[in-house]
């Protein structure tokens, strides 16, 4: 795996099942990103808000504050502080009609984790760095 | 008749007056005149005076009635010909002596004007009757109606529109609809566009949109209606737009609980499943130097054996959206070869974990596409997914893509296994069909041909399967290059493609990423 591109990069994964972010951390950590896991919504906008990652993973469905809540509120275009973080909605949820092409206008990727495994989503997280 | 005899005294006494007075001016200048005054005694002048009064009055009725002759054909003419004539007769014309041809003239333009004027009170009367009617229809008709002017305001409304939109006609008459009823759109095709559109390109147009929301004002509960709209540009009567609501809140709502309960169930499936092909792979990697090869053919069956439960799942999830027609698809130019190979990956994985080696035949460059990723690697997936369940005892399958005689880019996926008897090869894209014969052999659900019949044909392709028994089956299915369906799209004028396929229609928006 490149592990030069990605050295360093720091990554936020907002996501409450401790099975895949155990998966994901250990992928992506091992192809050398730098990892930080939060579970539930209200830690992981806390920690998106420090403007301290490169790449948010963000799951949909989670306590606290919903991940689409948090997608608008880092998003939000009156915000004066907009981190520079690109975001990938990682999620197993479907939604109605439209309301995927909606996330992704304001995402920068968007994965059904059920179709992925751990090292495919590597590679996506490597083609959006590149 | 009172009238005229009344204007006939009165120019009688006047006359008889002019003519008394003459003659006896005519007889005091006489006595005056004629000197031998014995001859006109007091008896003889009485009676002088008598006869003068007498034939006066006799001349003044004559000259009267002569003169005001045509004065009565002319009278008795306009009240024959009056709405509440009572009996009296059209004047005999032959009678007319003085200014015969001046009366005939203008009698004969009194009944002209009558005879009109009875056709124009026909016609009025029958409009009267036939609006009474309208308006009568329009309020009393068991479906919600809405009648607009040129402006889009709302001029009438049955009463059940009314009730159904929870309304009255004091908010929603001299409003445009949209403004006082609250009605939600599944696409941006909504009725104020349409509205405008038509106003703005057409003369004539109707239609339809499924699915809209309609929020109450009261309880703020909603219903779900298909609409119908009529439009006709400057119709005489200023109805230019005639909008109907068919409500559909049982079944829609119904749709929706079973979409939800299934977009649900997808969800729990998936989570586990996610983890499922996490740990696995975790596995592949770490243990794959250390593993005998029965060990890791076990390993890559597993992992073969998540996959297709993962490609499973978004069967059940994609037919139920056709089934509760909330299946969209957005159409993209993409790069054919660059998709298919894509597409393939993970159900070559499969073939390989079932020993089958997939071949491909797919040229280096071809038109683009205009597809839904998405719905794409569905169709990809379930063929060879098929291709594999029917080869138990064959090892090879093939992938080919080239562009067909009409210009249409042709993808096919041949096996060499148990094949399709020809009786039952037309059913095969039904929902639910399982050949009876290979249905204990081979598992299944019957889902996947369904639905990538669906999605071709949304896509405006075609699709279909050749097959010959013990020798295999090949399934191909066409797409139209992007060029093509831009066109198309230019050519028609419409931002939007339209389809219908097992009865459910589809907004397409296809514009370039």
């Amino acid at each position: 795996m490149d592990q030069t591109s990605s050295s360093g990069k720091k990554i936020l994964c907002i996501e409450d099942e401790h099975f895949i972010s155990e998966l994901y951390v250990r992928a992506l950590s091992k192809a050398g990103y730098n990892v930080a896991v939060a579970v539930d919504g209200e830690d992981g906008l806390k920690q998106a808000l420090t403007d301290n990652f490169d790449i948010i993973l963000l799951d949909i469905m989670i306590p606290t504050i919903t991940g689409i809540e948090i997608l608008k509120r880092l998003r939000d275009p009156n915000n004066q502080n907009q981190i520079r973080a690109k975001i990938i909605i990682t999620t197993n949820l479907e939604q109605g009609i439209g309301g995927r092409e909606e996330i992704e206008k304001q995402a920068d990727g968007y994965v059904i984790k059920a179709e992925i495994t751990p090292r495919q989503l590597v590679e996506f997280v490597n083609q959006l760095e590149t | 008749m009172d009238n005229f005899k009344r204007l006939q005294n009165s120019v009688t006494i006047t006359i008889s007056i002019v003519f008394v007075v003459i003659n006896l001016l005519t007889i005091s200048f006489c006595w005056f005149v004629f000197t031998d005054k014995e001859l006109a005694t007091p008896l003889i002048l009485g009676i002088i005076i008598l006869m003068t009064v007498t034939i006066s009055m006799i001349a003044a009725v004559k000259l009267s009635t002569y003169a005001l002759k045509p004065l009565y054909f002319i009278w008795q003419a306009i009240i024959h010909v009056s709405p509440g004539n009572s009996g009296v007769a059209a004047p005999n014309l032959e009678d007319a002596r003085l200014g015969k041809e001046l009366i005939t003239t203008l009698i004969m333009q009194v009944y002209q004007f009558a005879s009109q004027q009875k056709d124009d009170d026909k016609d009025l009367d029958e409009h009267r009757k036939a609006v009474v009617q309208a308006a009568n229809v329009v309020s009393h008709l068991p479906l919600p109606l809405f009648v607009f002017n040129s402006s889009q305001i709302v001029t009438n409304a049955s009463d059940s529109a009314m009730e159904y939109c929870q309304t009255e006609s004091s908010k929603l008459f001299g409003k445009p609809l949209y403004e006082s009823v609250n009605l939600e759109f599944s696409s941006e095709h909504t009725l104020e566009k349409w509205l405008l559109d038509c106003q703005s390109n057409k003369v004539t147009d109707t239609a339809y949109w499924e699915r809209v929301r309609l929020r109450l004002p009261e309880d703020k509960s909603i219903r779900q209606c298909d609409i119908a709209a009529y439009y006709n540009r400057d119709n005489p009567s200023g109805t230019e737009f005639i909008v109907t609501f068919f409500d559909r809140t049982a079944q829609y709502n119904q749709d929706d609980e079973a979409m939800s309960f299934v977009a649900l169930a997808v969800h729990e499936l998936r989570t586990p499943l996610t983890m499922l092909r996490g740990y696995i792979e975790v596995f592949q990697d770490e243990l794959s130097d250390k593993l005998d090869d029965e060990l890791k053919s076990f390993m890559s069956k597993m992992q073969a054996s998540a996959s297709q439960l993962t490609a499973f799942v978004n069967n059940i999830l994609n037919v139920s959206r056709i089934e509760s027609n909330q299946m969209s698809m957005e159409l993209h130019e993409e790069d054919w070869v660059a998709t298919l190979k894509n597409a393939c990956e993970d159900a070559d994985m499969r073939a390989r974990a079932h020993g089958i080696e997939i071949e491909y035949h797919i040229p280096e460059k071809l038109p683009t596409v205009a597809v839904d990723r998405i719905s794409m690697f569905e169709v990809i997936n379930n063929l060879i997914e098929n291709a594999i369940k029917y080869s138990p005892n064959s090892k090879k399958i093939v992938v080919s893509t080239r562009i067909d005689d009409q210009g249409m880019v042709e993808t096919s996926v041949q096996d060499f296994g148990l094949g399709i008897p020809s009786n039952v090869l037309p059913y095969l894209f039904d929902k639910f069909y399982r050949n009876h014969r290979t249905k204990t052999e081979v598992g299944g659900t019957g889902l996947g041909l369904f639905l990538c019949k669906s999605i071709v044909d949304a896509h405006g392709g075609q699709i279909w399967a050749k097959s010959k028994e013990r020798e295999g089956s090949t399934f191909a299915f066409t797409l139209k290059p992007y060029s093509k369906l831009a066109d198309e799209q230019k050519n028609s004028n419409n931002t939007e493609v339209t389809r219908t396929a097992h009865g459910w229609i589809k907004n397409h928006s296809l514009y370039r990423r």
